[in-house]
């Protein structure tokens, strides 16, 4: 049995409460949690896209391979996109060859981080082929690549042999989200059940139910869910993005949803959503050249 | 009368008399070979036979009360026998005819027996004192028969010698006329014969037949005979009190005719042959009206039944029962209510009031003699289609009265009828007729014109309403459900000819009766589940809770859908069953008379709910009704339900049985206890064994004192404590071997060495001391036996014993293995605890549903804990969810393959928004999707848009919305969620995605607008107008009503931009060109004309009346002003509105002459803002159809801005 302590933090990472997580205080290095307790602290901060903290975080020159798996995490997402990105996926790519021989330090659980841990950032990286090796990510992929019939397997695979129910109940709604079973209705009482869950609040959590909640149609709900996690965590691109859909579904007039738009697209260009939207809107202007445009009908002067 | 219906036939020595048992399915045959049958005819079966007489036996007859009866034969005697079971016996024999005796009869109040004889006397005996009292005399031949009259004091006899004679026996009943009359024992000549003759006279000498006369009867209420004679002729006459005169003969049998009756109920003669038939006559028109023969055999006598629609006929080689008619009235049931024919009456019955109406006649529909066989109701017109089996069938289409009335309405008044053997409605204004001849099912409609013809797939002989739009075809092998519409089988189940065809309340399941048969299907005969019969079937009607109720000859039972069935009730007579109410089956009598029969539904119930695990119900059953005994433990155990059956039975023995089986330990030993016998230990300690409750098992062992299984049991459990008493008790009962065996399983080594040698066994007792290292022991022994060390010096040394019991680890003394749940179940805890009192009622069950649902909160309760434990069914839903995603990529794609491996090699599905450009036509959901380059030619082609630049925000907008982005897992890229319309709908070939912008927000835009005009705020109303026009667009439509909203809202914007533009192009011209008054009055006049909604018009029409007056144009002002008058205008503007109507009358002239027609129609070009009459060319846009001039064909349309003026365009796909 884990600690307590272990269990909650456990519970937030898997839950995305990362800002919650980050603010909890590491235990002493004696502790026997301390280690664990330290990956996912600087999981958390890859999360939140604060790579620099995380790096902080990790004591020089650990052995331990999971540890030095996050690390090369954290500089991989540091760099994204220079060079040193390129470098940090090689080190990832080297540990999880690594784990395969038997004299490396680390408990099998380390091991399975490890390819965790390389799986993300291959994934970032775009590199499926070598991600779908890692297992926790899998199902995830799967959804993006529009297989959730490969994702319900896996999961059903996973159940076989996975103790931690929250992560596969996780996993169960997210496939939810993705083929849209029952009305959404099991992934909806899911986030509504772990937001009943008095020793956690996380606006990622009402974000998810916001999402969820547009999905099922309810968008009054879901707009009142996504300014409640926007109170708590303000500039969560996520929560943003939803709310900036939900707006566009009716939840707000229209001139505030466009504003609204323009805003995000402003501040985060680079999330996946605005670029999509952008790279549709160069399709636009092509397909629209397609077309000749005639003349406006007027009276010719004879 | 097309069909005499045999019920039953046997075959037997030629038949000569026959008689109906009055109230009992009883037919008595006398038979040429001497012997008398006794038939249950209705079940079949030989009930009885009465053997004494010697030759053939003619004669026979039932008491009309009692259980008696009279025969009389060739051997000259008449014999009564009592023909119960218990007693049967021939009661007395009367001797007195001196020659064969051809009829015998029971008065049907007076204790006489009349018999007629070769001897040509008719005698009358009195069966109380056994005596002759009277001898008729005057017959000059033999006399066959003789009959009592059924009300009067009178007998018809016919003789061979010509004549029929009636006789008047009134004297007899004044006195016994024999006391110490001649003894009638024996045969004492003619003299006494005179005696009698004082008693009775004849009354009429009926001469006519040509040939002795073979039988005659009375009608049972008109004055009239008929008889039957050896010259082939049935004659019919009528007497009065003075005199009798034959009225008329029915001629046709070319043989002797042997019998003749009256038909009980109609206006018939029925009679039998020696030429092998028997015929059917009308008694008023004297024509024979049917003829059934049989090839082989002659007939010789007829009997009808006294109260039933029954005869019986024997012949040559046995004899038949059957029906001149059916009784199954033609019936069909609506809601409460049934509609029925009985004497060609077509009546309703309420269920709830019991209230019974006449509503129409049939009585000129088919023949008279025949019933109607079915009727079919249409509730929706009020109509009934009856069929008839007579004239080779036909139906009749009538209308029923909306309220009974005095005089009813003969069918015949304004039916509509057609040939067909069965017809039905199959819809509300349709009805389907079979022609079995031709094979074709005609569909027709109220006014019978055929709409349709059906040749249909097999051999059909029936048809039944089959669900909406389809029909159950009846054919000799199998039943087919048939799709009108499609002309196609839709199902097809073997089955025996299906007669009948039931469905239930809710229309989910249908039952299908043939004679023996029933099948129980679903509706769309995917499902389907045959019960057999052996008594035939006569009718079903299905209960309330999906239990079909069905009767046969002689039972009402019971069949659940899977099959299982049993008995309700017994039944005296048919019923034919209409409606199952609760505990009431409501139906009709052979005679059709609605009436109900009360009867306990607990049994079915009961099973229905076990087979629907609806515990609460069968916990109440139990508790409340007297449901016990062994058939439905006997049941429940066959059924896999023992731990059910525990709780019915009280017996010990079967309960130890019961609980054994379901292994409920604690009943078993608590009844074992009871028991006491050693093979209930054993096998109870068997059962304990399996479960791992060695307590139990212990406990067993000890009652049946097996002491080595003991032992090895507390091996096995680590109890050394109990070893060691074990080892007392061994050594208390003597026993060397167990005391070994003990001491070896503690691991006691002086306890064993101690055994070995208080059996004398010193050698081994000396080496186990030795082994173990007891070296004094060992020494001990040795000087008991009386030797030294030295003795033994040939013996081997061996090294130290290491053997031992392993040492115990966790002693599992007091704990229980986990044993074999048998989970405490719901009725443990419900009968246990006692709060059943007030559970959950069952509907029909008596008593008063109290609100206490304890029991039901613990069932639910214990539900929920279920759910909770098995992820596998039930809670997740994973398996039925991953196939159905798996066909559906097999069914897109074609990649079927499901890799093994997952992960590498896994190829990306088709997108969610791939599915949605593919599963739709409408342009908005490849908007949605992204697709814009199918989505603008869809556009093009529809809509014929062709610049798109307007539309851009538009597509950019739906397309945000329509997909949203969540990270459901740290650091991943998010996960890309696509918003569908239906949040319900998951199949992927109708995904789609939701609806950005509804019609209703565009409407709203649109009213926007319409406030924009009224504030005059022109150049913005024309913006929204065109902006919604262009919405309009891309907007997500779901049904007909939908697209014409749309239209409308669409041409609304059109009028009201083409009208902007026009007062906008007016205000230009006031204020560019003040000159060009013309212009400035005709745009004026064309706004009053675009379409716009009153308020709205009201400010054309006032801003046309301003400009038009203020241009002197008087008689065109008062035009508008009339017109603004209609619009009925605040009283103000009325007023000034009548001043200027006024003003025109007075001086109507127009100052400037403009182009402006207001009586002929006319379009307005939105280009040049002038009008285009009706007739002349002009081009329109594909999207809104606002009219141009020919010349701008093929530019961009001023309105929308997007489409192009005169393109072809498909126009808006109906995708829902």
């Amino acid at each position: 049995m884990e600690s307590s302590e272990l269990y909650h933090i456990k519970q937030q990472f898997t839950l995305g409460a990362y800002r919650a997580l980050v603010k909890q205080d590491l235990p002493d290095e004696s502790s026997p949690d301390y280690h664990a307790l330290l990956l996912y602290k600087t999981r958390a901060f890859i999360a939140l896209n604060e790579p620099a903290s995380a790096l902080e975080l990790i004591p020089e020159g650990s052995e331990n391979i999971a540890v030095k798996a996050v690390a090369s995490l954290a500089r991989y997402v540091a760099a994204a996109g220079s060079e040193q990105a390129d470098a940090a996926l090689e080190e990832l790519r080297d540990l999880s060859v690594e784990i395969e021989g038997d004299d490396v330090e680390g408990s099998d659980k380390d091991k399975a981080l490890v390819r965790v841990l390389a799986g993300t950032a291959f994934a970032r990286a775009g590199e499926i082929e070598e991600a779908l090796e890692t297992v926790t990510v899998i199902v995830q992929i799967y959804l993006s690549i529009n297989r959730p019939d490969l994702a319900r397997k896996q999961f059903d695979r996973s159940k076989r042999w996975a103790e931690d129910d929250l992560l596969l109940q996780l996993i169960e709604s997210t496939i939810g989200l993705v083929t849209g079973k029952d009305s959404y209705s099991n992934t909806s009482s899911f986030y509504t059940e772990q937001l009943g869950n008095p020793s956690l609040t996380s606006p990622h959590l009402l974000t998810a139910r916001g999402v969820t909640r547009i999905l099922r149609g309810e968008i009054q709900e879901a707009k009142s869910d996504l300014e409640e996690s926007l109170e708590q965590q303000k500039g969560d691109t996520e929560a943003e993005a939803a709310y900036v859909v939900a707006a566009g579904l009716g939840a707000l007039k229209r001139p505030e949803a466009e504003e609204l738009w323009s805003k995000l697209a402003a501040e985060y260009p680079s999330h996946p959503y605005i670029q999509d939207v952008l790279q549709k809107a160069d399709l636009f202007n092509q397909s629209a050249a397609a077309f000749t445009v005639p003349p406006l009908a007027a009276i010719v002067p004879i | 009368m097309s069909v005499m219906l045999t019920k039953f036939e046997s075959k037997s020595n030629r038949v000569k008399g026959l008689a109906f048992h009055p109230s009992q399915p009883l037919l008595a045959a006398s038979l040429h070979n001497g012997s008398i049958q006794l038939w249950n005819y209705r079940m079949g079966v030989l009930v009885d036979r009465f053997e004494e007489h010697e030759g053939p036996v003619r004669a026979i007859a039932i008491h009309p009360t009692r259980a008696l009866l009279v025969s009389g034969g060739d051997d000259y005697k008449i014999k009564v026998w009592d023909i119960r079971p218990q007693n049967r016996r021939c009661l007395f024999t009367l001797h007195g005819h001196l020659d064969y005796v051809r009829t015998v009869q029971f008065h049907h109040e007076m204790p006489w027996i009349l018999s007629c004889s070769d001897d040509q006397t008719i005698r009358i005996w009195n069966s109380t004192s056994r005596q002759c009292i009277a001898v008729l005399t005057g017959h000059s031949h033999y006399v066959m028969s003789a009959q009592f009259h059924p009300k009067e004091d009178l007998i018809v006899s016919a003789s061979m010698d010509q004549t029929v004679r009636v006789w008047d026996i009134s004297g007899l009943r004044k006195g016994s006329p024999n006391q110490g009359g001649p003894g009638s024992s024996g045969p004492n000549g003619s003299s006494n014969f005179e005696t009698f003759d004082t008693f009775s006279t004849v009354k009429h000498v009926l001469e006519g037949h040509d040939r002795g006369v073979n039988w005659a009867t009375f009608h049972p209420t008109l004055p009239l005979i008929i008889s039957a004679g050896d010259d082939r002729v049935i004659k019919i006459w009528r007497m009065s009190e003075t005199r009798a005169w034959e009225v008329d003969s029915c001629r046709g049998h070319f043989h002797n005719v042997l019998s003749a009756l009256f038909h009980p109920k109609h206006e018939l003669i029925v009679s039998c042959s020696e030429d092998k038939t028997i015929r059917v006559w009308d008694l008023a028109k004297r024509s024979a009206i049917q003829t059934f023969r049989r090839e082989q055999d002659r007939f010789w006598i007829l009997a009808s039944h006294p109260n039933l629609n029954l005869f019986a006929a024997g012949h040559d080689s046995g004899l038949i029962v059957f029906k001149l008619e059916r009784e199954r009235p033609a019936f069909s049931v609506h809601q409460d209510s049934l509609y029925y024919v009985r004497d060609k009456y077509v009546r309703s019955y309420d269920f709830n009031t019991g209230a019974d109406i006449g509503l129409l006649s049939v009585r000129k529909f088919g023949s008279p003699y025949v019933p109607p066989r079915t009727l079919s109701f249409n509730p929706a017109e009020r109509a009934v289609i009856l069929t008839i089996n007579s004239d080779n069938g036909i139906y009749e289409l009538s209308n029923l009265p909306q309220q009974a009335q005095g005089e009813l309405k003969d069918s015949s008044v304004d039916g509509k009828k057609g040939n067909g053997q069965s017809a039905i409605f199959v819809a509300r204004n349709r009805f389907a007729v079979l022609n079995k001849a031709s094979q074709l099912i005609e569909v027709r409609d109220l006014s019978n014109s055929v709409v349709k013809s059906i040749k249909p797939p097999v051999q059909t002989n029936e048809i039944f309403y089959g669900g909406t739009a389809c029909l159950i075809l009846s054919s000799p092998t199998a039943v087919v459900l048939y799709d009108i519409q499609q002309q196609k089988t839709v199902a097809e189940i073997s089955s025996p000819p299906v007669k009948y065809v039931v469905w239930s309340n809710d229309s989910s399941l249908v039952a299908l009766m043939s004679k023996h048969t029933i099948t129980i299907a679903n509706k769309n005969f995917s499902q389907h589940s045959l019960i057999h019969e052996t008594i035939r079937i006569k009718s079903g009607a299905w209960d309330d809770a999906g239990v079909f109720i069905y009767s046969t000859l002689n039972h009402v039972k019971y069949c659940l859908s899977q099959g299982d069935h049993g008995v309700i009730c017994t039944l005296d007579n048919p019923v034919y069953l209409t409606r199952i109410k609760g505990k009431t089956a409501h139906c009709l009598d052979r005679s059709g008379r609605p009436r109900t029969i009360t009867f306990d539904p607990t049994e079915y119930r009961f099973k229905l709910a076990l087979l629907r695990n609806n515990y609460e119900e069968m916990l109440y059953i139990i508790k409340t009704s007297t449901l016990l005994g062994q058939s439905i433990i006997a049941y429940l155990q066959q059924k896999g339900f023992p731990e059910i059956a525990l709780h019915f039975v009280q017996d010990t023995n079967t309960r130890f049985e019961l609980a054994i089986e379901c292994g409920n330990l604690d009943v078993a030993m608590e009844t074992a206890k009871t028991i006491n016998r050693p093979e209930c230990w054993e096998r109870l300690a068997q059962q304990a064994l399996k479960q791992g409750n060695h307590k139990v098992v212990e406990k067993a062992y000890q009652q049946t004192k097996n002491f080595d299984k003991l032992s090895f049991l507390y091996l096995a459990t680590g109890s050394q404590d109990k070893l060691t008493k074990m080892q007392k008790i061994a050594d208390a009962r003597g026993d060397p071997m167990s005391r070994f065996h003990n001491a070896l399983y503690a691991g006691d080594v002086e306890g064993r060495i101690s055994v070995l040698r208080d059996v004398g066994l010193h050698p081994l007792a000396y080496l186990t001391a030795k082994t173990n290292g007891l070296d004094d022991l060992a020494n001990e022994i040795l000087e008991a036996a009386g030797l030294t060390e030295a003795d033994v010096d040939d013996v081997p040394t061996f090294p130290a014993s290491t053997l031992k019991p392993p040492p115990i680890i966790t002693p599992t003394t007091d704990l229980l293995w986990p044993s074999l749940s048998t989970g405490e179940n719901f009725f443990d805890k419900a009968l246990a605890s006692g709060q059943l009192e007030g559970g959950v009622e069952p509907s029909y069950v008596n008593g008063d549903a109290t609100a206490g649902h304890s029991a039901l909160d613990a069932w639910a309760k214990e539900e929920e804990l279920q759910d909770e434990i098995s992820p596998e069914d039930g809670g997740w839903e994973l398996d039925a969810d991953g196939g159905e995603f798996q066909s559906a990529v097999e069914g897109e794609e074609g990649v079927a393959e499901v890799e093994e491996e997952l992960g590498a090699g896994a190829t990306p599905g088709p997108s969610e928004t791939d599915l949605w450009v593919r599963n739709s036509p409408a342009a908005v959901d490849h908007v949605a999707a992204g697709s814009f380059e199918t989505a603008m030619q869809l556009l093009n082609r529809q809509f014929g848009v062709v610049n798109f630049e307007p539309l851009r925000p538009l597509f950019l907008s739906i397309y945000r919305s329509s997909h949203v982005y969540l990270s459901p897992y740290a650091s991943l890229p998010p996960l890309k969620l696509h918003v569908r319309r239906n949040a319900g709908e998951t199949s992927p070939s109708r995904v789609l995605p939701v609806a950005a912008r509804s019609l209703q927000s565009i409407r709203a835009e649109l009213t926007d607008g319409y406030r924009l005009v009224s504030g005059n705020k022109l150049a913005e109303a024309r913006d929204t107008f065109r902006s919604v026009l262009q919405a309009l667009l891309l907007v997500v439509l779901s049904s007909d009503e939908e697209a014409k909203q749309w239209r409308d809202t669409v041409t609304a914007a059109r009028e009201y931009l083409l009208g902007v533009l026009i007062e906008l192009e007016r205000r230009r011209v006031v204020e560019q060109e003040p000159d060009n008054v013309a212009r400035n009055l005709e745009l004026a006049a064309y706004f009053t004309q675009c379409q716009l909604q009153p308020p709205h018009l009201q400010i054309a029409l006032r801003s046309a009346i301003g400009a038009f007056s203020k241009a002197n144009n008087q008689a065109h002002a008062a035009r508008f002003a009339k017109r603004l008058l209609e619009l009925k205008p605040d009283p103000k503007i009325a007023t000034q509105a009548k001043q200027r109507i006024a003003a025109g009358d007075r001086n109507p002239r127009n100052a400037v002459e403009i182009s402006y027609d207001e009586f002929s129609p006319f379009e307005i070009c939105a280009v040049t803002f002038t009008p285009i009459y009706k007739g002349s060319p002009s081009v329109h846009d594909p999207y809104t159809d606002a009219a141009y001039l020919p010349q701008f064909k093929g530019t961009l349309d001023p309105l929308t801005e997007v489409t192009e003026i005169g393109a072809p365009a498909s126009g808006l796909p109906a995708s829902w």
